[in-house]
């Protein structure tokens, strides 16, 4: 069965590098032997030989095609050896799977970006590509939660986004601390001093769960159409080819037709948040 | 498309002619247990007809376990493995072919494994020659004889079979061996619509006697009654073995996990089940179904809500595996009449 595709198969890869961003994330640089371009919003499987895979949305610059970035939190199994790898270890990598953000679609239009802890992984690939499109946008919006000042992601690219001209971003964290000069509160709290048409304007949000549901909920308050907010759902993604059932929301499966819908899509569908 | 009779004599001929291209499977039925065989010569527990066996035929198609992938290598691990013929395939598991190619031969993204299996393997099935107590394929729209899906089919004749030719491959086959097949005579002809008659009617007299309502009744049975307590009533005594859809010939979900020894890795998948707790539970923590009533709700939306809306078929093919393999005997035809009832009552 020779040029026939092995979707199972992850490709090799060299981790090149390994960042440590929190206590419980690190980014790990990888660089596969075949090149993986992947749109903003899909997501790989990562697997550790032996071990297993998980999946996750690249990090980094979606027109970089040689190396992708993965930040990783230490939750499972898998993401437990994944925090063990070092510089040279061999991975391997399966995709880019599913549909990514549609950003050919907020051309001329107003987006704000909303992401909580760990949903700021797949925001940093989803920001670099709007900043390279910046031009293209009525206005960015970014707004960002997490637990605590220590559990914030990107800390150093974070302060250059804040003096950005083409972004208007804020931040703030659940539980203050002295050093911290951001907002205080959950990230719903920052998002009254969004100035749009409401009723044509693009919302994207990536978070933990309960960070999407109440998002969800203050942004159709605001007035967001519900096709018009994205959300990334997290499921247990398997083969990413919609055969092996685990990731199914409703009609759909989050790693063939997703990961990222529109709250519009499955908004009558039950258990979504859960 | 063409018919012709085959001698027993001729059939069991026509099997050892098949062993050189094939492994051959066939039916049998041992101490009132009906399972599939590989097929060494003719023995007397070889049995066509009946009803089928208890393994559902999803397992040539997409093994219990298999291995997908080595190392980082993209060739399609055990690709030159034989391909199998399997004799006496009913009916239902014939449908259950529907719901297995929309899966696993979506035009997009297409899993090479089944496909190559799909190709290759050669299905001879059979009309069915009773009625079990579990069987309510009629309930689904399907008639106890095959009408697609297969490369010859056969109808039990006196001393033979009356053989349906229903692929080019399976003309191929005829053509091949063509001294082993004879012209049919009318009366066989007559004879199999008799009998064929004969078994859809008592196909039909287990439905009236197990009061399972028929298909049509079916829309909208899993959003009316979501919150209804026949879930958890149902799921009283479920043990959570996950037989129900082991055994079902239409439920495709496989697990996939990985393996290194002697710095070789492998993926493997295996079937794995909706009904099992952590299925679709997510390493952060989050469970969408923690409780087991709604990973039965999980397994009949599945079934009668996802399937129907992305596919146009309900995933059931009534051939009632599950019914016998439940320790906790919870039967489908009895969830679905309360479903429907009290969808109606509503």
């Amino acid at each position: 069965m020779h040029g026939i595709n092995n979707p199972y198969r992850p490709i090799e890869s060299r981790v090149i590098d390994v960042i440590t961003e929190t206590p419980t994330i690190k980014t790990i640089r990888l660089k596969p032997k075949e090149p993986i371009t992947f749109k903003t919003g899909q997501f790989v499987e990562l697997t550790v030989p032996g071990v297993g895979e998980a999946p996750f949305t690249p990090s980094s610059r979606p027109s970089q095609h040689d190396i992708l970035e993965l930040t990783i939190m230490k939750v499972g199994k898998v993401t437990e050896k994944i925090h063990e790898l070092k510089k040279d270890d061999i991975v391997g990598v399966r995709g880019p799977m599913g549909k990514g953000y549609p950003v050919d679609s907020f051309k001329g239009k107003e987006v704000l970006v909303v992401g909580g802890g760990c949903g700021f992984a797949p925001l940093r690939s989803l920001m670099y590509e709007l900043f390279e499109r910046s031009g293209e946008l009525k206005k960015l919006y970014f707004r960002g939660g997490c637990k605590t000042s220590q559990e914030l992601l990107y800390k150093e690219e974070m302060g250059e986004w804040l003096e950005r001209k083409d972004l208007n971003m804020k931040l703030t964290v659940d539980k203050g601390a002295p050093d911290w000069k951001g907002s205080v509160g959950v990230v719903t709290t920052i998002l009254d001093d969004v100035k749009m048409d409401f009723s044509k304007g693009i919302a994207v949000v990536c978070g933990p769960p309960i960070a999407m549901k109440f998002s969800t909920k203050k942004l159709l308050e605001m007035g967001f159409k519900p096709k018009n907010i994205y959300l990334s759902m997290e499921k247990n993604m398997s083969c990413g080819i919609g055969k092996c059932g685990h990731c199914r929301i409703g009609i759909y499966y989050a790693c063939k037709d997703g990961p990222v819908f529109t709250y519009d899509q499955i908004k009558d569908f039950h258990e979504i948040w859960d | 498309m063409n018919n012709y009779f085959i001698s027993r004599d001729n059939f069991f001929k026509f099997l050892e002619n098949l062993k050189s291209e094939y492994d051959v499977f066939v039916p049998v039925k041992s101490h009132d247990q009906r399972f599939y065989k590989k097929y060494e010569s003719q023995t007397d527990d070889i049995l066509v007809g009946e009803v089928r066996p208890f393994e559902p035929l999803k397992a040539f198609f997409t093994r219990a376990r298999e291995v997908v992938a080595e190392d980082f290598k993209n060739e399609i691990p055990h690709s030159n493995d034989k391909p199998i013929a399997i004799v006496g395939v009913k009916a239902c598991d014939l449908k259950g072919f529907k719901v297995q190619d929309f899966v696993f031969n979506d035009s997009e993204l297409q899993d090479p494994f089944y496909i190559k299996n799909r190709t290759e393997n050669l299905i001879i099935s059979a009309d069915c020659t009773c009625v079990i107590e579990t069987c309510f394929c009629v309930a689904l729209g399907i008639q106890p004889h095959p009408k697609d899906n297969f490369d010859l089919n056969l109808s039990e004749q006196d001393n033979g079979f009356l053989v349906e030719v229903g692929s080019e491959k399976g003309n191929d086959l005829v053509k091949k061996y063509s001294s082993l097949f004879d012209k049919p005579e009318q009366k066989q002809i007559k004879k199999r619509e008799e009998l064929r008659n004969k078994i859809s009617s008592s196909a039909e007299n287990n439905l009236k006697e197990s009061g399972v309502p028929h298909q049509d009744n079916f829309q909208n049975i899993i959003e009316t009654n979501y919150e209804s307590d026949i879930w958890a009533d149902e799921a009283k005594t479920c043990v959570e073995c996950g037989a129900c859809t082991i055994i079902c010939p239409t439920c495709h979900c496989f697990l996939l996990y990985d393996q290194k020894d002697d710095e070789k890795m492998r993926r493997l998948r295996v079937w794995d089940s909706c009904m099992i707790k952590d299925y679709a539970r997510v390493a952060g923590g989050a469970n969408p179904r923690p409780k087991l009533f709604m990973r039965l709700r999980n397994r009949f939306e599945k079934k009668f809500d996802f399937f129907p809306k992305v596919a146009n078929l309900y995933a059931c093919t009534g051939c009632g595996r599950c019914i016998s393999a439940c320790p906790a005997k919870i039967d489908i035809r009895k969830v679905l009449k309360r479903l429907v009832e009290n969808a109606r009552n509503k």
